[in-house]
Parts: C-alpha cells; sequence; structure tokens
C-alpha cells in the first residue's frame, strides 16, 4: 500500500508510465478473452454501453474521429430494435472485431501492443499540452474503478499518439468526411483503397455475423460457398414456411384464434416445454377468451363440422363450466387450475 | 424439468409481436373464407394456403416494422398483389409492371457502379437477392446485413407457426 502511493506521489515520469503500463495491461488481459461481445467487453447493459459509444462523440475534440453518419446511426437504430439482442450483438460484434468502422482502437488484440509502445512516445514526444493531461487523469479516473471511462481516455491517448506517430503514413485519412480509417503501417493511403478496404472489412464482418448464424457455416471457408451456404438456408426456410401456412391452412381450427396477450405469452411456453404439459395449459385459457365473444360465434364454431378428432366431445363440456368461471383477470395459474379439475372431470365423464 | 408457470422473457419481443399480428390474421382468413375441411375443393384449399402463407409473411413484416428494407418490400409487395387482385388484371396490372420495370431500371443503374468495387462475389449475390425480398435494390454490403435479419426473422415465424401448427393438430 505505501510502496506504491510512494510512487504514485513522488512519481518520476518512468515510474509512472511503468506504473500506468503494468496496470494497463492487467485491464487488457481479459478484454481479449471476450472478444464476442462488446457489452461482456464493457460489463455494462446495453443502453449504457450504447450511451458510451455515442458520448465520446459530444466531449471529444474535433480533431479526433466521430463514428457518425453511416457508422453511428446504424448503431442507434440497431439498439432500438425491439428484437435488442441480435441486433445490439450484430453492431457491438461489428465494433468489437473492426475498431476502424467505429474510430475506435482499443477493442483488438494488435493494437494493444502499439498502445504500449504509443505510450512512450508520448512521453518522450515533445507534445506537452496533450499527454500529461491524459497521463495525469488516468491514475485519479483508475483509481474510481470506472472502466467506461478509463477506455475513454485510453482512446483519447491512443488516438493522439497513434495520430501523432503515423501521421506521415496516412494524411489523407483524416481528410475522408465522416468514416475515421487509420491507414496502418505499409498500407497504400489513397483515399479509393482506403475506401476500399473499409468496405471489405464491412463485408467480412457481415460474412462472419452471417456464417455464425447459419448452422454449419463457421467450417466452411471461402465466400463463395458460404454463399451457396446461406442461400440454401433462406431456401429451406421459406420451403418450411409453405409447408407450416398448408398445415395450418387444413387443420381446420377449432377454437377461435382471437388471442390476447396472454396466449402470446404463452407461445414462448410452448415452444420451451413439452406440448402435452401445456396443452391442458393452454385450453382453458382459449376457452375463456372465447366465452367473451358474443354467444351465437360460439354456436357458429360448434356447428362446424369438425373432423373425427376424440376431443369433440370435450369441447362441449368445456363451454360450460368455463363460462361460469368470472375471473378473467385472474393470473394464469388459477386458472389453469380450475380447468385442470374441470378437464379431468370432462374426460372422466367421456 | 421445466416449469410451466415460467413468466415470458419479453411481451413486446419480436416474437411475441409476430404471435399476435399472425394470429389475428389467421383469425380474419378464417372468418372470410368459412369452409370447412370437408367441403373445400382443392382449388380453394390452395388458395387458402397462399392466404395463409402471405399472412405470415405480411405479419413478420409487421412485426418488424419499416425500420428493415426487406420488410419495406414485403409489404410494399403484398399491398400491390392485393391492389392487382382487386381491380381489373389487365388495366392495373400494365401500370404496376411500367412502375415496377422502371424502378429496376433505376435500381440497375446504381448496381452498376457499384459492381466494380464487388466482383468477385457479386455473381453470387444474385440469388440472394431474388430470395430476400427489396434484395435487388441494395448493394452487397446492405444485402448481408438484410439477410441475417431476414434470416433471424424467419426462423422466429417457422418456429412460432410449427408451434400453433403443432397446437392445433394435436
Amino acid at each position: 500500500m505505501e510502496p506504491s502511493s510512494l510512487t504514485l506521489a513522488g512519481s518520476t515520469d518512468a515510474a509512472l508510465e511503468s506504473v500506468l503500463t503494468e496496470e494497463i495491461r492487467s485491464l487488457m488481459a481479459p478484454p481479449p478473452e471476450s472478444t464476442s461481445s462488446f457489452t461482456a467487453l464493457l460489463e455494462l447493459p446495453r443502453t449504457r454501453a450504447i450511451e458510451l459509444l455515442h458520448s465520446p462523440e459530444a466531449p471529444n475534440s474535433p480533431g479526433v474521429a466521430v463514428p457518425g453518419g453511416p457508422a453511428g446511426t446504424p448503431l442507434r437504430r440497431l439498439g432500438g430494435d425491439g428484437g435488442g439482442g441480435f441486433a445490439l450483438a450484430v453492431g457491438s460484434d461489428l465494433a468489437a472485431r473492426y475498431p476502424a468502422l467505429f474510430g475506435e482502437k482499443n477493442d483488438s488484440v494488435e493494437t494493444s501492443s502499439q498502445k504500449v509502445k504509443s505510450e512512450p512516445l508520448t512521453e518522450s514526444d515533445s507534445n506537452p499540452n496533450s499527454s500529461p493531461q491524459p497521463l495525469v487523469s488516468d491514475p485519479t479516473v483508475e483509481n474510481k474503478g470506472q472502466r467506461p471511462t478509463k477506455r475513454k481516455d485510453r482512446e483519447k491517448k491512443a488516438k493522439a499518439s497513434a495520430k501523432k506517430s503515423k501521421n506521415e503514413s496516412s494524411e489523407d485519412a483524416e481528410e475522408l468526411p465522416y468514416v475515421h480509417v487509420r491507414a496502418r503501417r505499409g498500407q497504400a493511403t489513397d483515399s479509393h483503397s482506403l475506401a476500399e478496404r473499409v468496405s471489405r472489412e464491412k463485408i467480412n464482418a457481415r460474412m462472419k455475423l452471417l456464417q455464425e448464424l447459419v448452422p454449419g457455416c463457421s467450417k466452411i471457408s471461402g465466400t463463395a460457398s458460404v454463399l451457396d451456404e446461406i442461400i440454401n438456408h433462406v431456401q429451406s426456410l421459406q420451403r418450411q414456411v409453405e409447408l407450416l401456412s398448408m398445415r395450418l391452412a387444413a387443420a381446420n381450427p377449432r377454437v377461435d384464434f382471437n388471442m390476447d396477450n396472454n396466449f402470446a405469452e404463452n407461445m414462448s411456453l410452448v415452444d420451451s416445454n413439452f406440448p402435452s404439459m401445456v396443452m391442458p395449459f393452454m385450453w382453458p385459457e382459449v376457452q375463456v377468451n372465447e366465452s367473451r365473444q358474443p354467444y351465437h360465434q360460439q354456436w357458429q364454431f360448434n356447428s362446424l363440422p369438425q373432423p373425427v378428432w376424440g376431443r369433440e366431445q370435450d369441447n362441449h363440456n368445456f363451454i360450460t363450466p368455463e363460462n361460469s368461471l368470472l375471473s378473467y383477470d385472474s393470473p394464469a395459474n388459477s386458472v389453469s387450475l380450475h380447468s385442470r379439475a374441470t378437464e379431468n372431470g370432462a374426460m372422466k365423464v367421456d | 424439468m421445466k416449469n410451466p408457470q415460467r413468466s415470458p422473457t419479453n411481451p413486446g419481443s419480436l416474437r411475441s409481436r409476430f404471435t399476435q399480428v399472425f394470429l389475428q390474421s389467421l383469425l380474419r382468413i378464417r372468418k372470410h373464407n368459412p369452409t370447412s375441411s370437408s367441403s373445400s375443393s382443392h382449388g380453394e384449399f390452395l388458395k387458402r394456403c397462399r392466404r395463409v402463407k402471405v399472412a405470415a409473411y405480411v405479419s413478420m413484416a409487421r412485426a418488424v416494422g419499416t425500420r428493415r428494407a426487406w420488410s419495406r418490400a414485403t409489404l410494399w409487395r403484398a399491398r400491390n398483389g392485393e391492389r392487382q387482385r382487386n381491380l381489373l388484371y389487365g388495366r392495373c396490372s400494365k401500370s404496376n409492371s411500367r412502375e415496377r420495370s422502371l424502378g429496376k431500371r433505376k435500381r440497375k443503374k446504381k448496381k452498376k457502379k457499384k459492381r466494380d468495387n464487388e466482383e468477385h462475389s457479386f455473381g453470387h449475390a444474385k440469388k440472394l437477392q431474388k430470395l430476400v425480398p427489396g434484395g435487388e435494390a441494395m448493394d452487397f454490403c446492405c444485402l448481408l446485413d438484410e439477410t441475417a435479419h431476414y434470416i433471424k426473422c424467419l426462423i422466429t415465424q417457422v418456429k412460432v407457426m410449427r408451434s400453433i401448427a403443432d397446437f392445433y393438430s394435436l
């Protein structure tokens, strides 16, 4: 405790730098394990992650890249999607794997070595204005233990240092209007190839996502065969939809489809449980809802010639006891208990 | 053993939205075509099948909303298909086909410009463009994006439809 405080208090530049590099290396170690999810990296809930992704846009200096435009809005759009999980995973995977898209440099392992190298650069650089400030702010931030702000500071530092160290090779990168791409060493720097590289990276990122989505695609290498697999998968899904629609059209519905939220909730249960278990549970929901309908509809329904299934008689027995149930608003549990008893009674009668 | 009385994961999720809309549309179909299985002819059965299929896609597109290009395309296609059926076939189809060909020509111009960049994978993408609704007006990058979302929604749709069909056929 005391020696560390001494080193912090009476810090020479070298000592501070070593402490910082150690801290940053230790912090770097866990993130590469979980590069699959950006939110896991941040260890934050999704909304907070999105906030943080966008909040650096405002306080950052205008010279630093702002991932606005096409990169930023898709992420916002994805984040606002109701089916949230996948969309965020899409955006977060993109962010995690292709930092160039989002103007960040901190999410890949390869840049960690750059950062470590860039810190001695900032120390030795004759640029006192920006470098001491982030370095000084870092210990205070680290003491608070807030990872997102650390990342922001690290981003600022890395961007500042990387910009200076690569200035000679990437002059064109900063002139692009909305996508901030840093040309790495030894790569072409004209705007055409940069744009091509960005688009190629985007395409590769999305291909990877699709590979994960389509089962059995992750082992296949090569764009063409992956695309073929994807096409086959989409075709098979569409064929399944056709078959199921035939089944649904053929299966003459014996109960009203006028479900409300209760049924929609139960649908999720149906998917996860055995249908046989859920059947007695779901029938009463259906019956309760049906009794709300005007009575003549029930007559219509009952008079429909039904296919020869054993349940024909059961329907008639169901309706009358369920109509007497006044507790529509009761939770599904009590309704199911009632109905299970009545159903057992009905079955015994048959 | 799973708890049958587990609370739903997300009442506003894509799956529950789709279930609601799809069940409503199935009800509507049943109301409009109150034919039983014994009296329906083969042609009517096929018509009903097609209606159910279209209803499935349209309800999925509605559940997704207009945020996605493919959902917009399905809704647009369904609306135009209805118009074709309602009005006289000859009169309406000509205007529709003219509109559509104009639109396609414009889209093809866009495609040609961007083809230089993505030549190597664009050949395969043509098939994909035909499969994904609204895919013809997109560049390869957006096409992949839309395909991913479309596949995810198709999987949900198949699951829900299968569970409904299982439920009502048991």
